[in-house]
């Protein structure tokens, strides 16, 4: 059994770390910081640490006023309460406003929640519109990371490259995808098996459901390429083409509507680089509904997100291109 | 320190020019919003705010953050006459590659925030202000909203964390004029209180009813309510700001939408319209002929003078003039120093002293010390050196500068040096020595002529009319070139100073309207005179103008 691990909590115990090391580092919550785990931060830290009360709006416009000051501020809360709900605030005060060759100010929107899996709480709190709406805002850079040392290392990277970031984690605990040796650089995927037949391309949760897939079709005698695309937005094009003119197809898979998402963003570079078959798999543009825990995986079911859907969309391109 | 009170209205008149200029030139943009913060945004420049154009991002300056952007031409007007680029570069406002985006952006040299979509700024400048908080720094960050603005939601989100976290730092201006897109605020979405009927005008005349002021105060905020148009009181309010310790302050302002160019004020439809180019020059002239009241208070009663500056100051008097007068170079004796230290508290309105003395240069200080916010010394009793030495000592305590020649006087070769950089000239239309003399009528001519002297000359500053002036003869003097009234008998003598102020303001506008009815026909004839007087379209005011056009034969 592979080990489960806590995102937030990573996230929480990382911020610390990097608040030690930069001073210029701070927290904005908004009455998620429990939750967040960004409470152990503002212990250490009380002067560095703000929480603005049940106010999106504010507490992403705040961070846009001290990210304009020379501070490092990290925004959080659930992703659903971000995007969605502030997209004027992120576009108008953190992406837009652009300085000596600066583009955008330095506000780090860390979420947690992302996607179907939230489960529990139901389609109102499922955010599945996240990457269609921080990626088509100019200077804003995307991120999804698969497991807790993502997490831990990309917290570590935003907060020492200029720029917008939208970080989206998943609520629940993550199998450990990364050796902690692993290396993260934004713009880059990570290639987690090498493979000839197809490529399978994923983010956050359904990294895992990739690897199994591969797993089950190489029983079959296919070989499939898998990678991690954390980085949505820079997206590692040149990977993408390499991976198309190599494999000759691609499946995606992502916790987000189909439209807009990660699927067509991988779908943008092959058309322009090397138009291959691709299949892209993700919530068909419609809401989600409560699941507990343990029903979450028969959510994602519901909605086609499964590593057997993966599996299958491989098949079928390949039965296709023949 | 004193007001510098000319310094900035001189800079708030430019900004406005330049406001029209840009655009005028863009063909769009938003003139009502930028007129009604003209006057805070004039004292905010050229007070308080430190700052340096040649290091725009200089860490310890202040910060100004407009959060009503629209009104950007507003900003853009004062960074220019701030000298964070030159003037000219007004006209590519709006334009394509412009640094002067259609609303604020870090385009710009001197721009704070990137304003625009509204309800913003304000949780913008707390993240500036806790930043500051966080460094151990001590600049402030001072943030204007509008009352549309006030609609959106999130301003009440900021308004509750700026309470929360006690920042003193941080100051707001609401910029209370009344009107917002669609039409008057109270009837879109009420601040004070719903507008029924048909009750425009008189709903926010009645202070009573205002109850903007207490939402904030309800908030945490420390709330100052003053009109928004007055330097004196803005000042008063930011010094008043900076004292205050351990909460947010908001200065409610009282302003009108469009100020200073008659057919927009009050009136929504400015709102967001560019003026037509061939009316641009016509409102130019108009906001070059600001005008000012300052009643003598030398012609009340001369054993209450604290009574006499009350009357002047409920009268709504722009400043009081002060007649000090030594028995030497005049023959009587008023006051001296010690009289204006004493008279000081009353009120914050500009005291205008006028010092009819021998030797100004020995006791120029102690007038000064004692208040005054403007100090005018006669040609007749200084030189080259000694008014030199006057004009530093005043520039170095923010007092304006002002000259005054007797009737019989004229300008001496020494003053050319000092005409540019001039507040205020007094031309005497009496003898000086007593109140209650009757105006010399050759005066006239000779401001005439001393006008177009001092055009040549780049003479920027007022032209003060004194002695004798009084509601028969005020307008003459206005169309003479004169710019600042006093009024001794003819205001403090009077039972009613305010109505009298009143009478003396409407004349004086009568004698404006004509001038800016003739400026019209030079520039189109009667179609461009009917065309602007078709744009005051509140109130009475197309009614009377078209009587004066009448009147002169121009329609």
């Amino acid at each position: 059994m592979t080990e489960m691990t806590d995102m937030r909590t990573v996230y929480g115990e990382t911020l610390i770390k990097v608040g030690e090391e930069n001073s210029n580092v701070v927290v904005v919550g908004a009455d998620t910081t429990d939750s967040l785990k960004t409470k152990p931060f503002g212990k250490k830290f009380p002067n560095r640490f703000f929480n603005v009360g049940i106010a999106e709006a504010n507490l992403v416009s705040i961070a846009a006023g001290l990210a304009n000051e020379g501070k490092v501020p990290f925004a959080s809360t659930y992703a659903i309460f971000l995007p969605g709900r502030c997209v004027d605030q992120i576009r108008n005060a953190i992406a837009y406003p652009s300085r000596n060759g600066k583009k955008g100010l330095n506000v780090k929107m860390v979420v947690s929640h992302g996607g179907l899996s939230v489960g529990a709480d139901g389609g109102s709190h499922q955010q599945i519109e996240d990457i269609a709406i921080m990626r088509v805002i100019p200077n804003v850079n995307v991120l999804i990371p698969a497991d807790t040392v993502a997490v831990s290392k990309l917290t570590w990277i935003i907060s020492q490259i200029h720029g917008p970031f939208y970080m989206r984690m998943t609520r629940s605990k993550t199998p450990l995808i990364h050796s902690e040796s692993q290396e993260f650089e934004i713009g880059k995927g990570i290639v987690l098996r090498d493979g000839s037949d197809c490529t399978i391309a994923a983010c956050g949760i359904t990294v895992q459901m990739a690897l199994d897939a591969a797993d089950s079709l190489k029983q079959e005698g296919i070989s499939c390429r898998v990678l991690d695309m954390f980085s949505i937005k820079p997206i590692d094009s040149s990977l993408i083409e390499k991976a198309a003119r190599e494999t000759g197809g691609i499946v995606t898979c992502e916790e987000h509507n189909i439209l807009a998402g990660f699927g067509s963003a991988v779908s943008e570079v092959v058309t322009e680089t090397y138009p291959v078959p691709m299949r892209r798999i993700g919530v068909q543009d419609k809401f989600g509904e409560s699941a507990r825990d343990n029903e979450v995986p028969l959510l994602l079911q519901k909605h086609g997100i499964t590593s057997i859907n993966i599996a299958n969309s491989v098949k079928d391109i390949r039965s296709k291109t023949r | 320190m004193s007001l510098n009170y000319y310094h900035i209205l001189k800079r708030i008149r430019e900004a406005r020019k330049l406001v029209i200029r840009g655009i005028t030139a863009a063909g769009s943009g938003h003139p009502g919003g930028s007129f009604s913060m003209a006057e805070i945004m004039g004292c905010v420049f050229f007070k308080f705010l430190r700052y340096d154009p040649k290091n725009p991002l200089w860490e310890d300056r202040d910060r100004l953050v407009l959060s009503k952007g629209h009104a950007s031409p507003g900003l853009f007007s004062n960074l220019a006459v701030a000298g964070y680029f030159d003037k000219s570069e007004i006209e590519t406002l709006r334009k394509f590659e412009s640094r002067l985006q259609g609303h604020p952006d870090f385009k710009c040299p001197g721009v704070e925030f990137c304003g625009g979509s509204l309800g913003i700024g304000l949780s913008f400048s707390i993240g500036m202000a806790l930043a500051a908080r966080v460094d151990g720094k001590t600049h402030r960050i001072y943030t204007i909203i509008g009352d549309g603005e006030s609609d959106e939601g999130q301003v009440w989100e900021a308004a509750m964390t700026a309470s929360k976290y006690k920042l003193d730092n941080l100051t707001a201006f609401l910029d209370r004029n009344f009107i917002q897109q669609d039409d008057y605020t109270e009837r879109v979405m009420p601040l004070d209180e719903e507008l029924t009927g048909d009750d425009i005008s008189e709903m926010w005349k009645n202070a009573a009813r205002w109850k903007t002021g207490d939402k904030w105060r309800s908030f945490g905020w420390n709330v100052l309510e003053i009109d928004g148009h007055r330097i004196e009181q803005i000042i008063k309010a930011i010094r008043s700001v900076q004292q205050t310790k351990g909460t947010p302050s908001i200065v409610v302002a009282r302003t009108i939408k469009g100020k200073g160019v008659e057919h927009m004020e009050d009136n929504p439809k400015w709102h967001g319209v560019a003026p037509n180019p061939k009316i641009a020059p016509i409102i130019d002239l108009e906001l070059d002929c600001q005008f000012l009241i300052a009643p003598s208070i030398i012609a009340g009663d001369m054993t209450n003078l604290g009574n006499e500056v009350k009357r002047a100051a409920q009268g709504r008097a722009d400043f009081i003039h002060l007649d000090v007068m030594d028995g030497l170079f005049v023959p009587n004796k008023t006051f001296d120093h010690n009289k204006i230290k004493e008279l000081r508290p009353i009120t914050s309105i500009p005291f205008d002293s006028h010092l009819m003395i021998t030797d100004p240069v020995k006791h120029v200080r102690d007038y000064v010390e004692a208040g005054s916010d403007i100090i005018t010394v006669h040609a007749e009793v200084c030189d080259e050196s000694s008014f030199g030495e006057i004009h530093d000592i005043l520039r170095t305590n923010e007092v304006s500068v002002g000259l005054a020649i007797n009737p019989d006087t004229e300008l001496p070769q020494w003053t050319d040096k000092f005409i540019s950089d001039l507040d205020q000239l007094i031309l005497m239309s009496v003898i000086p020595g007593k109140s209650g003399q009757k105006y010399i009528e050759s005066s006239h001519e000779k401001t005439h002529r001393i006008v177009k002297l001092l055009t040549k000359q780049n003479f920027s500053g007022f032209i003060e009319a004194d002695g004798g002036v009084d509601l028969s003869n005020v307008e003459s003097c206005f169309l003479d070139g004169a710019r600042v009234f006093v009024g001794g008998s003819a205001i403090i003598g009077q039972k009613d100073v305010r109505s009298t102020i009143s009478e003396f303001r409407k004349k004086i506008l009568h004698g404006r309207r004509k001038l800016l009815i003739q400026k019209a026909h030079s520039l189109g004839g009667t179609e461009l005179v009917n065309k602007w007087i078709d744009l005051h379209e509140v109130g009475k005011k197309k009614s009377e103008l078209l009587q004066i056009a009448k009147e002169a034969g121009f329609v």
